[in-house]
């Protein structure tokens, strides 16, 4: 599975916070998105999932985008949510069932799955409970059960590390790594930049609503002219030149 | 805090014209004064034909006089924010509730007197009390009322126990007390009564207050289900946002669901299913209106008015059912699914129906048991029918096709 997003532009109404954005996940990679608040993180990701409409450029999901064909484009995304939006008259399970129906996915193997990921969230003996009765880090859980259990082919998760304890934090990063060796993407925005630095294959950073630059860590360092630096130092360096 | 209070009155005031001015548009205006003219002209037919003092009178006085009593709360106007912004200001705040209680008062005094003026004729005439005794219990009642105010104070402060029995109860059983012997014997006890529990309160309230320690996240979910109830009431008739509904598991419905097969273009009668059957504001809305057309068709005995109503009542359940469908297309993830637009709104059209037939066949039974096997109850129950298959299937598939359509879903 390959995302390109060609020259983006857009934003909301009439203002454009993307600017000619480029950059490519490609097949098997964990791609970190990395900016300050309102750098285009958020904007981004709501282009790639087609809650915002590009005002310019392409967003190409193994050569295929949104417009080709609605449901084929939709199928091939998860998508896990900075702020957990869930239905509050579906208790755990039906949210569980419901995204079993909407992706068309067959249900004894996605239960197999479901369960799997509810045990290893500790969510599996809260089933019946509603959405109103979860933590804001439990409702995270619920939409990460609901996004990885399916047989999406890109992920893509919006500031996943706030808000989780750190056993799920852990058990979230090898989720990420077992899909990536089963030859799934995964884009991922966050703050955290020691824990993306050590999971993510590639780094996108962004800053204006420009890429500014894009790379492996060494391709990074190289960039900025940093020999010894990690992601933390070129993201303050990158956030400086501003000044 | 003084003008904190004013700023946020003025705020709170604001709101309230807005919605005021919303559900006192035309239309209802006219269908309330007809109301009002239609109970006015029942109540002095009612009063005409009472002759002497009825067995009911002094209970039924009561009864009505112990409720108007409840009418009313502080208005804190508390906000979320303010347990974290204002927490340093927690001493001045005492100032700030005074302001609020003060302003508090107004309402319940004012129902507190037209109620009693109401009740005055019948209580007259069919309890046998004369006007000196209406007005002492009145002015006793307005006394009783600002001390339940000041228990609320109190309770804000975390003082609403008196020596174990919620102070609450305690005024009520003393309220029902003084009422029962001030309406069958002695009517000066509903003024001293009250008077004497006001004071004591009164004068005690600054010193009760301090100390006890401000609960705050208790006075700001007061607040929030006072201004709650007031929306809710207001969301009778406009909407109003903010309202939350809430949502009741209901698990032994559970087996309205099990028709349903899971499968892709089920998705939505699922979810829809569900969110009718646990959310109050639309089983509430359903309930409501097919209770009112039963309760209406059974007693009413003209056929044209029942036609109507027949009809009317169909429609408007269909009509107040597409704001459910707009509630769920709001929620961002659902866009997401592989879902086409035309399964959405087939669904819905599904449940719509589905909710319609219920609501019709529970009519048709009204209307058979007012007008029996009649050629006129055939005719008012196909009408219904009628009304029923154009909102589901010719109504409501367009008007959600042209939501979707216009949005960006």
């Amino acid at each position: 599975m390959t995302l390109e997003i060609k020259e983006l532009t857009g934003g909301y109404g009439q203002v454009s916070v993307l600017k000619k954005e480029t950059f490519t996940v490609e097949d098997g990679q964990v791609v970190g998105l990395i900016g300050l608040n309102g750098a285009g993180k958020s904007t981004t990701i709501k282009h790639i999932i087609g809650l915002l409409t590009p005002r310019g450029g392409q967003i190409l999901i193994d050569g295929m985008s949104l417009h080709d064909n609605v449901e084929a484009y939709r199928k091939k995304i998860a998508y896990v949510p900075e702020m957990p939006i869930l239905y509050p008259e579906l208790t755990l399970k039906e949210h569980i069932e419901m995204t079993i129906m909407a992706y068309g996915l067959d249900r004894e193997e996605t239960w197999k799955n479901a369960n799997k990921l509810l045990k290893t969230f500790r969510l599996d003996n809260k089933l019946d409970w509603f959405p109103q009765n979860f933590s804001k880090g439990m409702k995270q859980k619920v939409m990460i059960v609901c996004a990885f259990m399916t047989d999406a082919r890109l992920f893509i998760i919006d500031e996943p590390f706030t808000g989780l304890d750190p056993l799920a934090v852990n058990d979230l990063l090898n989720i990420v790594e077992a899909k990536k060796q089963a030859g799934c993407s995964v884009l991922m925005s966050t703050h955290i930049l020691s824990t993306v630095q050590d999971h993510a294959d590639k780094f996108v950073l962004i800053n204006h609503g420009q890429v500014r630059a894009d790379g492996t860590l060494d391709q990074l360092k190289d960039k900025f002219d940093m020999k010894d630096a990690n992601l933390d130092d070129i993201y303050i360096k990158m956030s400086n030149e501003d000044l | 805090m003084k003008k904190l209070w004013k700023d946020r009155l003025r705020r709170h005031q604001i709101n309230q014209f807005k919605y005021l001015r919303l559900i006192f548009n035309d239309n209802f205006v006219l269908a309330f004064i007809v109301l009002i003219g239609a109970l006015g002209f029942w109540y002095s037919n009612f009063l005409g034909t009472i002759r002497h003092e009825l067995l009911l009178g002094k209970p039924a006085v009561i009864l009505i006089l112990l409720l108007v009593t409840q009418i009313g709360k502080i208005a804190t106007l508390l906000e979320e924010p303010d347990s974290t912004f204002l927490l340093v200001k927690e001493k001045e705040f005492y100032q700030y509730f005074k302001s609020a209680f003060n302003y508090s008062i107004m309402l319940p005094v004012v129902a507190i007197v037209v109620v009693s003026f109401l009740l005055s004729p019948f209580a007259f005439t069919g309890a046998g009390l004369s006007i000196l005794d209406i007005c002492l219990i009145a002015i006793g009642l307005v006394f009783f009322k600002l001390a339940f105010l000041n228990g609320e104070m109190f309770k804000m402060y975390g003082r609403e126990q008196v020596s174990g029995l919620n102070l609450k109860l305690i005024l009520n059983i003393l309220l029902i007390v003084t009422l029962i012997v001030s309406v069958y014997w002695f009517s000066w006890a509903s003024l001293l009564i009250g008077l004497i529990v006001f004071v004591s309160m009164q004068i005690k309230n600054k010193q009760i207050c301090e100390s006890g320690q401000l609960q705050w996240q208790q006075a700001i979910a007061d607040e929030n289900q006072r201004m709650f109830r007031v929306k809710r009431f207001y969301n009778l008739f406009t909407d109003v946002p903010g309202v939350n509904s809430k949502i009741k598991r209901r698990k032994w419905l559970d087996f309205l669901f099990n028709p349903i097969k899971p499968v892709q273009n089920n998705t939505y009668l699922y979810l829809f299913a569900r969110g009718f059957v646990r959310n109050n504001e639309y089983i509430g809305l359903f309930m409501r209106l097919t209770i009112i057309q039963a309760i209406m068709l059974a007693l009413i005995d003209n056929f044209y008015i029942s036609l109507i109503v027949e009809m009317l009542f169909i429609y408007l359940v269909g009509f107040q059912l597409k704001p459910y469908f707009k509630d769920v297309m709001l929620n961002m993830m659902q866009r997401l699914y592989p879902v086409s637009g035309s399964d959405k709104i087939n669904d819905f059209t599904k449940l719509s129906v589905l909710v319609l037939c219920v609501q019709w066949i529970i009519s048709a039974i009204a209307i058979a048991y007012k007008f029996g096997i009649s050629v006129n109850s055939l005719i008012i129950i196909v009408a219904g029918l009628a009304v029923l298959l154009f909102v589901g299937y010719f109504y409501m598939p367009r008007q959600l096709k042209k939501y979707l359509d216009n949005g960006v879903y």
